[in-house]
């Protein structure tokens, strides 16, 4: 129980704005009753502003007290951003190489060469799996995170929005390799600028990498929680097996990162080297939400069509009663 | 044992039956103690009730007088009710014989 200020200065058209903008904090049902209360019991514009943000104050103090946000954080949130960062400035860093040669520098007198339709159509087919694969990563850590309890699940979102745009834009993946070869001993010489020509134009080295991230990264990431949210709904099987996918396939992205084989001792070094073909083909497993999405799809279209046939079959039988009746 | 603000909540629940929401459940702690009660509080205490399992909540239908929004609707279980009585029964054993309960003098 609190003992408020009486403020009765703010008008309610003025406030009412702030108030539900406030509540926006709130969760959808506990929105739906406070802003009911405040209506029926006419308070004013700046105790219901009050009430408000006392409750969202509360509600966060609660959720930084809540073990499950840190551990999601900690096990799951921070490291998959980390690794959807740097598997994304690599495939950003890709795309623009190939798009500067291609359409920046395109000459029609090249098209004449079989040999460079044949390299565009490899080149282009390199890049379309490689984008579907970030795609389906990012899908799956979203799936992962959608899983989250519905308290941690906000924030959680929020966070891996934030993690992911700041490392983005601090370029934390080359700074903890730096900082990793630091650590080792290992001599820090500035690598020699390559992609020069490329980088000097502002939209490959600004807006490009922002477009991968946002198309391949967020949009999909998005998606995914969206799912993985209605998953919880499924039989307690499905939901291990729904559980599990994402898991393996977000510790198949752990051996795309750059450097990863520099944490492996030497031995598991030469086994992967062996079987290299079979490391090649791992990559793969990570497209298991296309196949997800077609079972939903298809599952959604047999409803359809069963709801549809039973519609017909309730349609006949009125029909043939009304028959019986004539 | 409850606390003073949860039995405040769990007595107007119980005082106004099928008519507990948030608002009228505000409204008769109000009035009881001449005190504000903030929704935060409230809503908060709500939360920790439900979780201890003294008192069910659900929403209800979205009504005219409230702008077309839900009420959170409450109800105290039989263990609610049960805490309750204790909190009542070692508040009035506690009281006994003290000065504003036999309008003696306050003594130092």
């Amino acid at each position: 129980m609190d003992n408020e200020p009486a403020d009765h200065s703010m008008s309610p058209r003025k406030s009412w704005p702030v108030v539900f903008w406030l509540s926006g904090f709130l969760g959808e049902a506990e929105r739906e009753a406070v802003l009911g209360d405040l209506i029926e019991s006419a308070e004013s514009g700046g105790r219901a502003i009050a009430n408000v943000l006392g409750l969202v104050v509360r509600r966060r103090m609660a959720l930084l007290l809540d073990l499950r946000l840190w551990l999601a954080l900690a096990f799951v949130v921070l490291p998959v951003s980390y690794l959807l960062c740097a598997i994304a400035q690599t495939t950003a860093g890709e795309g623009a190489v190939y798009s500067w040669m291609y359409l920046n520098n395109w000459d029609w007198a090249l098209t004449r060469y079989p040999g460079f339709w044949y390299v565009l159509r490899e080149t282009a087919v390199n890049f379309a799996i490689t984008s579907l694969a970030l795609a389906c990563w990012s899908w799956s850590a979203g799936f992962l995170i959608g899983r989250f309890p519905n308290a941690v699940l906000q924030p959680s979102r929020n966070t891996f929005v934030v993690l992911l745009a700041a490392s983005f834009l601090g370029d934390v993946p080359a700074r903890f390799t730096q900082f990793w070869m630091y650590l080792h001993g290992l001599p820090l010489r500035p690598l020699p600028e390559m992609n020069a020509p490329i980088t000097a134009n502002v939209f490959y080295r600004v807006f490009f990498p922002w477009l991968v991230l946002a198309i391949l990264v967020i949009w999909p990431a998005f998606a995914g929680i969206r799912q993985g949210n209605r998953s919880l709904l499924f039989g307690r099987k499905m939901r291990v097996v729904l559980a599990t996918a994402p898991t393996i396939s977000l510790l198949i992205l752990l051996t795309q990162v750059p450097g990863f084989g520099l944490l492996l001792c030497a031995a598991f070094r030469e086994w992967l080297w062996r079987n290299r073909y079979a490391a090649q083909v791992l990559p793969l497993l990570c497209c298991w939400p296309m196949c997800y999405l077609t079972a939903i799809i298809f599952g959604r279209y047999q409803q359809r069509k069963t709801a549809k046939a039973n519609v017909n079959l309730v349609k006949e039988v009125k029909g043939e009663h009304q028959c019986s009746k004539l | 044992m409850i606390g003073e603000f949860e039995y405040l909540i769990l007595s107007s629940a119980a005082r106004l039956g099928t008519h507990a929401y948030g608002a009228s459940i505000r409204s008769e702690i109000e009035q009881a103690t001449g005190r504000r009660c903030s929704i935060g509080a409230l809503y908060t205490t709500l939360d920790r009730l439900e979780a201890k399992g003294f008192v069910k909540t659900w929403m209800g239908e979205p009504t005219r007088e409230r702008g077309g929004r839900s009420k959170r609707l409450v109800q105290v279980t039989a263990t609610g009710v049960k805490e309750a009585g204790d909190f009542f029964r070692a508040i009035s054993r506690i009281s006994k014989g003290a000065s504003w309960t036999t309008n003696r003098p306050t003594t130092r």
